[in-house]
């Protein structure tokens, strides 16, 4: 069936608990747009008009339902001081936390017009909101505070702070929020919808009082700000996230995007209460055949149509670098085919 | 902090800026249906450009209060409609009158008005030709009035709800207008036709006890009132089947609350016009002018609103403080400007818009208190600007002109609009004696330098 | 004598004609006229309006009133741009669109003391039944030949038959109106669309070249023959008039649309030429919906009254009968 609505338009009934034409189909084709558009992958994360390029020819291909603007759950911290290195051909490699080489009282919060590759970024949303915004979202994925804490520290640190030093990482938290807010600040003014992932506070890196006392609160914070704003807010949480499912609401998030965990499960939980997105599980993106993929699609989204306050089919996570292209095709076009609401 | 702060128009990253000492109580404390969940309203235009209002970036806003609740008040009326529907209160559609049929329609418990036609500022608002282009698949001809967006609305379902009723008021209008309202009744649409009779002036050999007039001057054969009326009670009648209530004390308290809004609404333009320095900027005065029509689907609220409005004019009038230079040239603008751009673009240049024909004078007169409710809609409606001559349409322009109080004239027109393609010239006949600037609205995200350099020369020419 | 001009189909004649001037309706289409009027109003404005507008002023002193309605707004609004720009005397009655015969009737019982007082006669009964017996002679004698452009085979051309409702529209009862033999086996088509211009019959020759015309919706030609006055009394123009087959501009237009496809059927049409002019939104509004209802191929010509295009818009009539000529 052809679509009646754009991405927008569909984007805008769902949040205000209206049925659009068809559920909104989001992959999240995040880096893998650099294969898309055949581009070396640092010239994807350094060079802003690149990854917007690369985003809308990712769109033209998939017509899926919005820009990503993301490479890597660094950005922040990168622009806070912690180093990295850039291969040519892979995503930035952490090379030396900015905490390891003063304390957090002394690092200062980015300018997201000047430090690190928040300029990048600045520059893609721009870009992306100019070709395409009236019709598309642009979604400018933020990293939440407990992952650019982390992101700070020597993970393997940070986690042992968190039990015996939780003031200091209150402390890196804090500052961690300021600059995701500030960062929001900016997004928002160039058009873009910030999306906060959390990647780093899933159970699968961390435990869910760990969760609750430390990745929780920031991200309510973070909400709470971007719903002063009256924006709608989705949270994505890569990984495992059954222990925790029942503390989503309190995020305050508006859509939960979601990775590995039961879709039916997590109906159950939060049916009435958040929007669900997700959950496709990525590997097969990369690994299984067109057909197949179709058919999983098409099964998990005539699932996710049954959640109460709405759906979107999206991937568990990042659409991996190399899928092969007709996988993610299949992806969309069986989610597009099985997902309409109106007849 | 908006008690200290001196008058100004600000852009959109400014307004964010401002927006962060808002307070959560301060944002929490205006809201829409009274709903304190999805009925908070108060967000800075950067929220409705994250949306897709992509001119919203271009544009330059008012940074009072009253303007953020403007802004934020009428960006969310989509939702709005939404959630009305939502919550069970009935969604009904008015067309082609521009002020009056909603007044009715306010009467009934639980339904809302609004006006499809409205869409025909979001192509502009979005830097967008999705809508237009959509109303061209429909079979809608490009060179017709912008309006045709709201076709395209009617067959998105995504930008109002489907209404439950539909009044459509052809006859003494624009084709244009009436050739979409079929469109939309073709699309399956429960939709009522109104007749709106020609307002035919009063020839010397009439019998005058024929004829009556407004306060406004316009004579017509009295028995127009009556076939308006007899329209209106139509609308009655159907609106009562549908609700299964209709009680004409609520008609006449309706009538009350449009007129409160409408003594308000000109009080502003009268402080505003007749201040030293222009106190609130056009743009957000054509939209409190514009709200006349239906309150934007919450009276209650808007007139609220346009109250504070009003404040914050009379103060900054009184203190002779305002959002334009002392030496901005009063001018008067003729039809409204599909794209809001264009009004700021005049004011950077030099104007300050002081006398305003938007085609809704019928939403600017008070509706008598005193005699049958559909007849005094009648009677108010007969004031309307475009069922009459262009002489009529003109004449307050006209009366400003000999008061000295405008000195020039800015007409802008739409490209296929049967109105504007007529009435210009004699618009310009009318107006001689002063400088006019005839200018065409282009299409979204049109708007050229060649344009401004052709509205920079005319002020010039006013200087 | 003088004129009394008018701009609608449903204005009565009979009552024009009883004023003692003569109707002549305002028909006027040509590009030189056309671009004279843009001294009124407009580009964008219809360019018959315009050519209308250029004509009353440069003929001003031909006409001693001139009536219009509500029909269509620009012509509405011409009345204005005459009366501001001339001194003939203007007199607009209101058409309602929707289906509302109080207003009608009002309307005409206004125009009737209005027309009464500018010649200063009285009409009384015996002058109306004379006029609508007059009328409606001609109109008898001018079905004929439209019945002879009807038949199948087709005996008169619509080129042909234009002629002679010129003579109609404006009022030249002394025109001869015979018309000869003139059959043709080509496809059949119906005519839609804006009014035919007095000038226009150059175009309807070009399409007449490879098209036979056998019907029509269009002021200017066979419309005024819809009106058959059973009642020759005022009350009886008022009933015939309201009553004819509803314009384009009438709401809603389900009667509109049905005539149409009852005309090209009883006529058995195979095609449809809509002539329609720059910036009559009307039509080009309605076209979609009549293609849909009709479900016969329709050539769409869109004209500013140029025959600057001729040799296109003749390949594109060759390709529409060929287009005709494979469907049968």
């Amino acid at each position: 069936m052809k679509d009646i609505l754009t991405p927008r338009e569909r984007f805008g009934l769902l949040v205000i608990d209206e049925k659009p034409d068809r559920c909104n189909v989001l992959p999240l084709v995040t880096s893998h747009a650099a294969t898309v558009k055949g581009m070396r992958l640092r010239d994807y994360y350094t060079d802003g008009e690149k990854m917007a390029r690369a985003q809308i020819a990712a769109l033209e291909t998939y017509g899926h339902d919005a820009v990503s603007i993301f490479s890597e759950v660094g950005i922040i911290a990168e622009a806070m001081g912690t180093e990295f290195e850039y291969p040519e051909n892979d995503l930035p490699i952490q090379r030396k936390p900015v905490l390891e080489k003063c304390a957090i009282d002394d690092v200062e919060c980015p300018d997201p017009i000047n430090d690190g590759r928040l300029p990048v970024y600045m520059e893609a949303i721009e870009y992306a909101y100019d070709a395409l915004g009236d019709r598309v979202p642009i979604l400018a994925y933020v990293p939440a505070p407990f992952t650019t804490g982390m992101m700070l520290s020597n993970p393997n640190k940070f986690l042992i702070q968190t039990i015996r030093e939780p003031e200091a990482v209150g402390r890196i938290l804090d500052k961690s929020l300021r600059a995701a807010i500030d960062l929001c600040y900016h997004i928002i003014d160039k058009g873009g919808l910030p999306l906060i992932v959390d990647p780093l506070a899933s159970s699968s890196v961390v435990s869910p009082a760990t969760f609750r006392r430390y990745a929780l609160p920031y991200e309510r914070r973070l909400v709470q700000f971007l719903h002063r704003y009256d924006l709608d807010v989705i949270l994505h949480i890569c990984g495992d996230t059954a222990p925790i499912l029942e503390l989503l609401p309190e995020t305050r998030a508006d859509l939960i995007s979601i990775d590995q965990v039961s879709l039916a499960k997590t109906q159950e939980v939060l049916s009435g209460k958040m929007r669900l997105i997700g959950n496709y599980d990525t590997s097969k993106l990369a690994f299984s055949a067109a057909e197949e993929i179709a058919r999983e699609v098409r099964e998990m989204v005539r699932l996710g149509m049954t959640t109460k306050k709405g759906y979107i089919a999206a991937t568990g996570c990042e659409v991996p670098v190399h899928a092969p292209i007709p996988n993610v095709m299949a992806f969309v076009n069986a989610a597009k085919e099985s997902g309409w609401y109106w007849v | 902090m908006f008690e200290d702060i001196a008058p100004a128009k600000i852009g959109l990253e400014e307004w964010s800026r401002q927006f962060a000492c808002v307070s959560d109580d301060l944002i929490r404390r205006y809201t829409y249906y009274g709903n304190n969940e999805w009925g908070i309203y108060l967000s800075p235009p950067a929220t409705f450009m994250v949306y897709g209002a992509r001119e919203l970036k271009k544009l330059k806003y008012d940074n009072s209060l009253a303007a953020l609740r403007l802004w934020g008040f009428t960006f969310n009326e989509s939702e709005r409609l939404f959630r009305a529907r939502q919550n069970g209160m009935r969604v009904i559609a008015t067309m082609g009158d521009l002020g009056t049929v909603p007044v009715i329609v306010m009467a009934f418990p639980s339904c809302i008005p609004f006006y499809p036609d409205c869409t025909w500022w979001t192509p502009f608002f979005n830097e967008s030709t999705v809508l237009l282009d959509k109303a061209s698949e429909l079979g809608v001809p490009e060179a017709s009035c912008f309006v045709r967006s709201s076709l395209a609305a009617f067959y998105k379902r995504a930008y109002f709800p489907k209404p439950e009723a539909l009044f459509a008021s052809t006859g003494a209008s624009c084709d244009d207008y009436s050739a979409l309202m079929q469109m939309v009744q073709d699309l399956g649409h429960d939709l009522t036709w109104l007749e709106i009779p020609y307002r035919r002036q009063r020839h010397e050999e009439d019998d005058p006890e024929e004829f009556c007039g407004t306060e406004q001057g316009y004579q017509y054969a009295a028995r127009f009132d009556n076939y308006l009326a007899n329209e209106y009670r139509r609308v009655w009648d159907k609106m009562r089947a549908l609700t299964g209530n209709g009680d004409t004390a609520e008609l006449k308290r309706s009538i009350r609350k449009a007129n409160r809004l409408r003594r308000l609404v000109a009080k502003i333009k009268k402080t505003a016009g007749q201040a030293s320095v222009a106190p609130f900027p056009a743009l957000e005065m054509m939209v409190v002018e514009f709200g006349n029509l239906y309150g934007y689907g919450d009276i209650d609220e808007w007139t609220d609103i346009v109250e504070m409005v009003h404040n914050t004019v009379s103060e900054r009038a009184a203190k002779g403080t305002g959002v334009l230079g002392p030496d901005a040239v009063p001018i008067a603008w003729i039809t409204p400007t599909a794209d809001p751009l264009l009004l700021n673009v005049a004011e950077n240049l030099g104007a300050r818009i002081v006398e305003t024909e938007y085609v809704i004078n019928q939403a600017h007169v008070e509706i008598d208190e005193n005699i049958d409710p559909f007849l005094a809609l009648a009677r108010s409606f007969m004031n309307a600007s475009l069922i009459g001559s262009t002489s009529e349409r003109v004449r307050r322009i006209r009366d400003s002109v000999n008061q000295g109080r405008i000195k020039g004239v800015i007409i802008s027109n739409m490209l296929g609009c049967s109105h504007c393609a007529m009435e210009t010239r004699l618009i310009e006949e009318k107006l001689k004696d002063l400088p006019v600037l005839s200018i065409d609205v282009p299409a979204p995200m049109g708007i050229t330098e060649q344009l401004r350099t052709r509205i920079s020369a005319f002020m010039e020419t006013l200087r | 004598m003088q004129l009394i001009g008018y701009t609608c189909s449903y204005i009565p004649v009979e009552l024009l004609a009883l004023t003692g001037f003569r109707p002549y309706r305002l028909l006027h289409g040509d590009v030189d006229s056309s671009k004279r009027g843009e001294k009124f109003v407009r580009v964008d404005a219809c360019p018959m309006v315009k050519s209308n507008l250029d004509h009353i002023f440069r003929n001003q002193n031909d006409f001693a009133a001139l009536v219009g309605s509500t029909g269509c707004d620009m012509s509405r609004r011409m009345l204005d741009v005459a009366a501001e720009n001339t001194r003939i005397p203007v007199l607009v009655f209101n058409n309602p669109r929707t289906d509302n015969r109080t207003i009608f009737h009002d309307e005409i019982d206004w125009l009737t003391q209005r027309l009464e007082r500018l010649s200063r006669r009285q009409f009384n009964p015996a002058s109306i039944q004379n006029e609508v017996t007059k009328w409606e002679s001609m109109r008898v004698e001018l079905r004929t030949i439209d019945e002879r452009r009807a038949a199948n085979p087709s005996q008169v051309s619509t080129a042909s038959f234009h002629e002679v409702m010129t003579a109609y529209c404006q009022g030249a009862f002394d025109r001869d109106v015979s018309i000869c033999r003139e059959r043709a086996d080509r496809p059949r088509v119906y005519l839609l669309g804006s009014a035919i211009t007095y000038e226009s019959n150059a175009i309807l020759r070009l399409i007449e070249d490879h098209l036979r015309i056998v019907g029509d919706f269009n002021c200017g030609l066979s419309r005024a023959l819809d009106i058959r006055i059973q009642e020759p009394t005022l009350a009886g123009i008022e009933e015939t008039y309201y009553g004819q087959p509803p314009c384009v501009f009438k709401r809603p237009d389900r009667r509109f649309i049905d005539h149409v496809r009852d005309e090209t059927r009883r006529l058995n049409c195979t095609g449809v030429v809509a002539w329609t002019l720059d910036y009559c939104d009307a039509y080009e509004f309605e076209l979609r919906k009549i293609e849909r209802t009709i479900d016969l191929p329709v050539l769409r010509i869109r004209s500013d009254f140029s025959l600057q295009g001729s040799s296109q818009l003749r390949t594109r009539i060759e390709a529409f009968v060929e287009m005709l000529c494979s469907k049968t």
